[in-house]
């Protein structure tokens, strides 16, 4: 093996490795705060730890009216959908480990792959709970996606006016052309915009209430994920915990990608260190917004009314900003 | 709107009271153990009133056997002892209801505080009044 | 209601499926069994099957003496605990011809008007819980303390006050413990406000109760709906109102409806808030009335116990005592009998069994997100309501001897094993 294939692989590992940690303390961390904003003690910051070591060791149902080669494939397909979208999204203010290798576009697609993949784990159940939690992720899909595709194209195609004949889809490049320092004010506001829509997208995404209704547990008694338990269910859970990881990261890299380290004046070790914390408080900022505030301040909404909040106001939305990014250019 | 109702309990300490203790010990036993040794503090339960219908307490002296307690009773938590003349009362059936305090003729029975009765095994001493 | 349950099929078959729910789900609070069939996310018949919390409460009454039998009337249902204790000591009192001191009236009163509180506001935020706006619970449950705390101060426990007993009341209320409950009542009545702005005001709260579960007013007063569900319809039926007894009879409640809040009564879920939460207002004025007013003197008509047991064993006849418990009106029939300590019947008619029908209505053209808010709507308590009732197809009803049920029951367990 060559050495550089070895350090490819050390690396990856290094970022699989970090994301699962971050991504679990973050959960941990909207347990707690959600608590305290409910005047709650919430479980201690190591919980969600606690709670994949226990489903390890759970016992594994498979439903006797399951499709089972697909109930049990169906996490395992989550979970390295979610941490492949690692290596090609920039961490810790770095560039991607894969950052040639793809692009914005696969990192919607691999946005999707593990929705996809809950949807069919929801069928292959073989539990009415489950069929309806399957029905509900395919629409919600179909609603969320617009404006997030929206947002991304805007974001690239802005980018690709100013910067003609690089590759903006990539987004190693629009994390280094940030579009805030390159647009005129209305450009600006265009991109206000654009980040309210991602915002709240982005439980969406994340199934979270308002939005995690094709999990709704007072509902369907937890949807899609009915049937799951034992080591299925730890898989579906840390896939949810770096997907948020990855969602937020995706955000930070589109709308704030700016480093402190350079604003310090510090380079080498320290200023390593001070780009990652940074990058963890922006990180922390994008979850505490569109996870934590959005799940504790707001009812579950129904499926139709989700579908039409997101194909009308939000979508509008985003095409405001994009007509806004366009008219900027003109001017 | 609600949304500044959050962030103000978000500032606050929590409306719950760690009682007995905060977090889930390794050893529930083991804590027990080390409470009796007096080498580990519990967080006192939310006061109670004076009058609360804790546990009963009987005054064997007083007790002149005349049942009366035992026909209002509506849990079957008292024994008769007829050698004795007197009674036997089993705490882990009781629903505090009082209803035998305020039978007693004689005031042998009264309300105590004591509410913290957990107990693994149902005729325990702590769960036998007689 | 036992095995044959209430049937209502709308639509075609076609692509319909059956989604059960219960009797163990995460919407239900208390075991009972619907059967849905979907078209889709959209409901075209309803199949409901109570009888899990039947405990055979009344059988168990028949076989102690009328003191023992209160406190198992009290242990019928956790919320609505004092409701039946007042019930049966009405029924008793009017059986027996026992009085009762007006101030052991103001006392009765004001504790029943203090589990209203509490218990609306464990329905409010059992109502936001279904809705997924677990905030909203914590909230109302924490504002629900106090209400718990000054019922612990002033009885003696937290649930299941023990306080009527026939004849009277078992423990006064004196002026520390009436100054402890004017300040609770001071603090609800700044806390109501807030309340009503957080369910009524907000956007999601609005968007998943207006119009959800609807219930006209004919249909309330056809299906015999009682309480909040029928008053959240329109229909001004109140037993504080209609047939005032205690301390209601020295002051004037009215119903509260839906235009008291300035809406037009539909009986859908937001309605149903409406009422719930005026009506905690309502009870904050009718304590602080009684506290007001509470007059002098003794606190139980027959004293001593064994005097008391001596006069039920005499008493003879039948009693039916009212109360407007916090789910409609609870109703108790009793049937003394001379030189007999065991009650020869009791009867009783939780608010609930009248308001099981209005789920049906309730529950058609609605979608599957909306189960869990309509069945929390009608604030069902199903250990309450749980009495075996037989009615056969073509609708008599019967009372039927042990041999005949357990002979239906191993005829049906037959059927079942094929």
């Amino acid at each position: 093996m060559t050495v550089m294939l070895q350090n490819v692989l050390w690396q990856g590992a290094a970022i699989l490795f970090g994301g699962t940690l971050v991504g679990m303390f973050y959960k941990g961390l909207d347990r707690r705060l959600a608590a305290r904003m409910q005047s709650r003690m919430g479980p201690p910051l190591r919980q969600p730890f606690f709670d994949v070591a226990k489903l390890m060791v759970k016992e594994n149902v498979v439903p006797r009216h399951a499709v089972a080669w697909l109930y049990n494939l169906m996490p395992v397909v989550s979970l390295v959908a979610v941490a492949a979208l690692l290596f090609y999204i920039p961490l810790g203010g770095y560039p991607a480990l894969l950052a040639g290798y793809g692009d914005l576009i696969l990192v919607l697609y691999l946005l999707v792959v593990p929705s996809l993949a809950m949807m069919l784990g929801g069928y292959a159940a073989g539990s009415p709970y489950a069929t309806v939690g399957a029905q509900r992720e395919m629409v919600m899909m179909m609603a969320y996606e617009f404006p997030l595709a929206v947002t991304a194209v805007s974001l690239a195609w802005r980018l690709s006016t100013i910067l003609p004949g690089e590759a903006t889809f990539s987004l190693s490049v629009l994390a280094a052309n940030p579009l805030w320092d390159l647009v005129g004010p209305l450009g600006i506001v265009g991109l206000v915009l654009l980040l309210g829509a991602m915002l709240v997208v982005t439980p969406a995404e994340l199934a979270k209430i308002p939005f995690d209704i094709p999990e709704a547990e007072t509902e369907i008694a937890g949807g899609l994920l009915t049937e799951y338990s034992g080591r299925n269910l730890a898989l579906f859970y840390l896939a949810d915990a770096i997907k948020m990881v990855a969602m937020g990261s995706l955000m930070v890299a589109l709308f704030v990608p700016y480093g402190l380290a350079d604003l310090c004046g510090l380079a080498g070790v320290w200023g390593a260190v001070v780009d990652v914390a940074f990058y963890l408080v922006k990180l922390f900022a994008v979850v505490f917004v569109s996870v934590i505030v959005a799940r504790v301040g707001f009812a579950r909404l129904k499926i139709a009314q989700a579908t039409r909040l997101f194909w009308l106001p939000v979508t509008g939305l985003s095409l405001l900003g994009l007509v806004l990014l366009a008219l900027d250019r003109m001017v | 709107m609600i949304l500044g109702t959050l962030m103000k309990q978000l500032l606050r300490r929590p409306a719950t009271n760690p009682f007995p203790v905060k977090r889930m010990p390794r050893s529930v036993t083991g804590l027990l153990a080390k409470v009796a040794a007096g080498r580990a503090t519990v967080n006192p339960p939310v006061p109670t009133p004076t009058d609360l219908r804790g546990k009963i307490a009987y005054d064997r002296e007083k007790c002149i056997g005349c049942k009366l307690c035992i026909r209002v009773c509506p849990a079957n938590v008292i024994r008769f002892l007829p050698e004795e003349k007197k009674i036997r009362m089993y705490v882990a059936r009781c629903t505090f209801c009082a209803q035998c305090v305020d039978a007693c003729p004689v005031n042998a029975l009264a309300t105590t505080e004591e509410f913290l009765l957990a107990d693994a095994d149902r005729f325990s001493r702590q769960l036998i009044v007689d | 209601m036992n095995n044959e349950s209430i049937h209502l099929h709308i639509g075609t078959d076609a692509a319909c499926y059956t989604v059960p729910i219960g009797p163990v789900h995460p919407a239900l609070k208390e075991p009972i069994e619907f059967s849905f069939r979907l078209d889709g996310e959209r409901i075209v018949g309803v199949e409901i099957t109570p009888g899990y919390a039947h405990r055979g409460i009344e059988y168990m009454g028949m076989k102690r003496n009328l003191i023992q039998v209160l406190y198992l009337a009290e242990r019928i249902c956790g919320i609505c605990s004092i409701s039946h204790p007042l019930a049966l000591t009405q029924a008793v009192e009017n059986a027996a011809g026992i009085e009762v001191p007006p101030r052991a009236q103001y006392i009765r009163t004001i504790i029943g008007e203090l589990e209203r509180i509490h218990s609306h506001l464990l329905w409010a935020g059992v109502g936001a819980h279904e809705l997924g706006f677990d905030t909203l619970l914590h909230l109302t449950w924490n504002v629900r303390e106090k209400a718990m705390d000054l019922l612990e101060q002033v009885t003696g426990n937290r649930v299941d006050y023990a306080i009527p007993i026939f004849g009277g009341v078992r423990r006064d209320i004196p002026n520390e413990k009436a100054h402890l409950a004017r300040e609770a009542l001071g603090y609800y009545k700044g806390l109501l406000d807030r309340m009503i702005d957080a369910y009524l005001h907000d956007k999601s709260v609005e968007m998943r109760t207006r119009g959800v579960g609807a219930l006209t007013y004919d249909q309330a007063v056809s299906l015999c709906a009682a309480g909040p569900v029928a008053r959240a319809s329109g229909v001004c039926k109140d037993v504080r109102q209609d047939m005032p007894y205690l301390a209601y009879a020295d002051m004037e409640v009215r119903a509260i409806t839906p235009e008291d809040y300035g809406v037009k009564p539909t009986g859908d879920v937001f309605d149903n808030i409406v009422v719930r939460l005026l009506e905690v207002g309502q009870s904050i004025e009718i304590i602080e009335f009684c506290l007001d007013h509470l007059p002098a003197g003794e606190l139980m008509s027959i004293p001593k116990i064994p005097a008391l047991l001596s006069a039920l064993k005499k008493a003879e006849g039948e009693g039916i005592g009212r109360h407007e418990a916090p789910r409609g009106e609870v109703f108790h029939y009793i049937r003394l009998g001379e030189g007999i300590e065991e009650p020869l019947a009791w009867k009783v008619k939780a608010p609930t069994y009248s308001n099981l029908m209005s789920w049906v209505p309730k529950f058609l053209g609605q979608e599957i997100a909306d189960i869990p808010i309509i069945a929390a709507s009608i604030d069902p308590c199903m250990c309450c309501m749980d009495r075996v009732h037989l009615v056969d197809k073509r609708g008599t009803d019967s009372v039927e001897t042990k041999e005949v049920l357990i002979r239906l029951s191993r005829e049906k367990t037959r059927r079942v094993l094929g």
